[in-house]
């Protein structure tokens, strides 16, 4: 029997890395050039097709509260230039996205994007999700095969680190209903809203890790 | 070439002459004239004197003192084979007659297997240590067709190895109705597509020169395995002694070199470069090979990524810069890969969706040079060439003894300005070869008390128990994320051996105790991270493992399931919308749940487990390596996370 291993390593742990550091790049900035309906429609398209949304959220609104999370990047306040130059050369941790993977005129269709769903609510994690029902979901929808069953992630099948999650509800949501990567899709019909909520609850709920520093083996 | 003994008569021609008269009674050896078997030809009452006067009854010669099978051990000896790794079988009856009583069992050493594909595989560890073939004998039809997968795992893997497949070609000569259905018109040809080359010798002296030959062939870069069909009457018949039975002499072919030019244009562009990466697949064939490969990645103060093919670079050395492999590629000007598999798939990824698509990742104006000796020898059947890659560079040559011409020709067109520039950007990879060991470190923090225990606390613990030891990891460590290449310090070319080539499942275990094998006049501990798939393909290599007290540590990755295919099935239940909560099915060992601890005992190993609260596991990995340390094997049986 041979062992087929579709996942690119390099590319999904490339593509998980981006996802963080899109959030790094996005500061402040001025409002800039009026865009289009159209442009910002196309922008939508962009912004999950890099899987931009993986980190930032569906709705743009990152994981500020976590301190070193993903940034809010909705309603930026960069000029669209100094948009541009933030994700072509990206200063955290977010790897760099080059005129070959996104033109400027896509960037700018993004940006229109940001700046047009500020006000849009964005999907919560509802009140009546549940851990223990999330830990079993978790385990039977196979999710701990690419994640780990403590959500640690793998190096070897790309599956992201999520336990505790380190972005919001809504962009864990849109990922897995439409993933970028290699994920394969699950939709409404293998796996409920409801579902996927006790799923995230069930990821938060677990611990952040000790500091490697502080266990003696990984310190050899 | 070892001593001939007086034999004049071949059996065969000995048969035809026999019925003719007594001429040849008279040739027949002393020493033969009182085999038991002859009473059933001596008359049981008395002769009549007509009897008497007739010709004496000829003699059936039942034995012979030496036989074709004793002078291919001299062959086979001339070539320094340590072992013969073998399931017996008899169209090669002679064959193993001959290494064990005639060869003295001596150099070679048969190595009793318990199927053929741990024969090759063992061989395939064996190699990858010890860089030289072992000999491997198979039954003509089932033997090598067992083989078969292992054969294709070495031949993807670039590894040499020496196979003889008996058979009986003369159709009048087969024995039983067994041996018609062992015997085969062409043996070699399930095999052809990949091996290297193969032969049918049909005297000695062709054995002589092919077995030479075959030898020569697999160790010339691209290493790959040969093959030998080697009929049972040839093996068994009486030499002859007017035969011209000479061993030709072993000469090494010296490996393929990249074309000056070539080499000079390489050297411009990576000199030049300002965000160059190297790329190394199978870079580095033996020890020299990993100090060419950091004498060049020092000149050029390269970052370097290792694709453990082989043991290529140091994973604690500043320039390596694996972890970061994405956007290092991602963003290079240049990109050198050493005998890489699938440049293609280095710089490209993959998205398997509905739509299979994908793209490149690497800068579009990025010069690319590859060297591999893979670019000389190509077949058409087996796809393990990959994908076409445009490369801007091509040197079809062997990259490590090109290596150090590359480096001299760095070396002539580095000025001052340029060498400081190289010294700075050592000092920004060395910082992010640090950084990238602490992101490792720290992610190997979660699930650090996890039930089943998780694959970088498996690694940590092990590491732990083995660093101060003279180790050796002669397993792959893709199927747990890599752990062991990212948290310890694999500084010498025998700390690890590298992956099966072929992706084929039940490599694993018996390529460890090769590499073991080889290891073990070494004084090295052999570990063996096995995962338990892996080791049900082929559990009988435990026993040989006991049988030859070979020093093999084997921890067992128990997940308890085929978890890549099981994501597989994962991949098509997602695509159809129809759940997956039942993609266990066929692809998991979990019910009833295999005990690895008392399946090695059941074998002669020692077996402990299985542990599952990671609290246990530095203790039982301290047990099993006292037994080792007496030269016998350990299991530790550890339940594991999937990867």
């Amino acid at each position: 029997m041979s062992s087929l291993n579709r996942v690119n390593e390099s590319n999904m742990k490339a593509s998980f890395l981006v996802i963080l550091a899109v959030v790094t790049i996005l500061a402040p900035f001025a409002t800039a050039n009026a865009q289009t309906p159209s442009g910002a429609q196309n922008g939508k398209k962009v912004f999950e097709k890099l899987g931009c949304s993986r980190c930032h959220g569906s709705a743009g609104e990152g994981m500020p509260q976590t301190g070193n999370g993903p940034p809010k990047i909705a309603a930026t306040h960069l000029s669209l230039r100094e948009f541009v130059g933030s994700v072509r050369d990206p200063k955290g941790q977010m790897p760099p996205f080059g005129a070959k993977q996104v033109s400027d005129a896509e960037l700018s269709d993004v940006y229109a994007f940001l700046q047009s769903i500020a006000s849009q609510p964005k999907l919560e994690l509802p009140s009546s999700a549940n851990s223990d029902n999330g830990k079993r979901f978790y385990t039977s929808f196979g999710c701990y095969e690419c994640h780990g069953l403590e959500g640690q992630g793998s190096a070897q099948t790309g599956g992201a680190r999520l336990g505790p999650p380190q972005i919001p509800f809504s962009g864990f949501a849109a990922y897995a209903r439409q993933p970028t990567g290699q994920m394969p899709p699950y939709t409404s019909k293998a796996i409920s809203d409801a579902q996927l909520a006790d799923i995230y609850a069930f990821l938060r709920s677990l611990p952040r890790a000790s500091p490697a520093k502080e266990i003696p083996l990984l310190n050899q | 070439m070892g001593p001939r003994r007086k034999n004049p008569v071949s059996r065969r021609d000995f048969l035809k002459n026999a019925a003719a008269g007594a001429a040849v009674l008279a040739a027949a050896p002393a020493a033969t004239a009182k085999p038991a078997t002859l009473e059933r030809d001596t008359p049981a009452i008395p002769a009549s004197p007509d009897v008497e006067h007739r010709p004496p009854p000829a003699v059936e010669i039942l034995t012979a003192e030496r036989t074709g099978s004793d002078f291919m051990v001299d062959v086979i000896k001339s070539l320094d084979i340590e072992y013969v790794c073998a399931n017996p079988g008899s169209s090669f009856r002679g064959l193993h007659e001959s290494i064990i009583n005639y060869g003295g069992n001596r150099r070679p050493e048969f190595i009793t297997c318990c199927h053929e594909e741990s024969s090759v595989a063992m061989a395939h560890g064996y190699a990858k240590i010890e860089g030289k073939p072992l000999l491997v004998m198979a039954h003509g039809t089932v033997g090598l067709q067992h083989a078969g997968m292992a054969v294709y795992n070495a031949y993807c893997d670039r590894v040499p190895i020496v196979i003889i497949g008996g058979n009986i070609i003369d159709a009048t000569k087969r024995i039983s109705a067994v041996e018609w259905a062992h015997s085969v018109q062409d043996a070699a040809a399930p095999l052809r597509d990949y091996v290297k080359w193969d032969d049918l010798p049909i005297s000695l002296p062709h054995f002589a020169e092919s077995t030479v030959r075959a030898y020569k062939i697999a160790m010339t870069p691209p290493m790959m395995p040969v093959l030998l069909i080697v009929d049972g009457e040839l093996q068994e018949n009486p030499t002859p002694n007017d035969a011209a039975l000479q061993i030709p002499k072993l000469s090494s072919t010296g490996p393929p070199q990249g074309d000056s030019g070539s080499v000079a244009e390489a050297a411009r562009l990576l000199v030049a470069a300002e965000n160059p990466v190297l790329i190394a697949g199978r870079a580095a064939r033996t020890p020299a090979g990993m100090i060419y490969l950091m004498e060049l990645a020092e000149a050029l103060q390269i970052p370097v990524i290792d694709q453990m093919d082989r043991m290529n670079f140091p994973t604690r050395h500043p320039l390596n810069q694996t972890e970061r492999a994405g956007e290092l590629i991602a963003g290079a000007d240049v990109i050198l890969g050493l005998e890489v598999n699938d440049f293609w798939g280095a710089v490209h990824s993959f998205r398997d969706q509905m739509e299979r698509t994908s793209r490149l990742v690497a800068r579009p104006d990025a010069k690319s040079i590859t060297i591999s000796a893979a670019s000389l020898f190509f077949k058409s059947n087996y796809q393990n060439f990959q994908r076409y890659p445009e490369v801007d560079v091509d040197i079809a040559a062997d990259a490590e003894a090109t290596l150090p011409s590359l480096t001299e020709a760095v070396k002539r067109q580095l000025n001052a300005s340029r060498k400081s520039a190289l010294a700075d950007r050592r000092v920004r990879l060395a910082a992010a070869h640090d950084k990238a060991l602490q992101r490792a470190r720290d992610a190997a923090a979660y699930a650090w008390d996890a039930c089943p225990i998780s694959t970088a606390r498996l690694a940590a613990e092990l590491w732990a128990q083995i660093k101060e030891e003279d180790w050796s990891l002669v397993s792959n460590v893709a199927l747990m994320s890599r752990w062991p290449v990212r948290l310890w310090a694999f500084e010498n070319y025998y700390h690890f051996i590298g992956g099966a080539g072929g992706y084929g499942i039940g490599y694993g275990a018996p390529a460890a105790a090769g590499a073991a094998l080889a290891n073990r006049k070494h004084g090295r501990i052999s570990v063996n991270i096995q995962c338990d798939g892996d080791l049900m393909y082929g559990p009988g290599v435990l026993w040989t493992a006991a049988h030859h007290r070979i020093p093999l540590l084997t921890i067992m990755h128990n997940n308890r399931g085929y978890h890549q295919e099981l994501m597989q099935v994962q991949i098509m239940a997602n695509r159809h919308s129809r759940g997956i909560d039942r993609a266990t099915i066929g692809t998991t060992i979990s019910d009833p749940p295999i005990n690895y601890a008392k399946l090695a005992q059941s074998m002669g190993v020692y077996g402990d487990g299985p542990i599952s609260d990671p609290k246990d596991l530095g203790p039982a990995i301290a047990r099993a390596i006292q037994v080792v340390k007496r030269g016998e094997p350990a299991l530790v049986d550890v339940l594991t996370q999937p990867r």
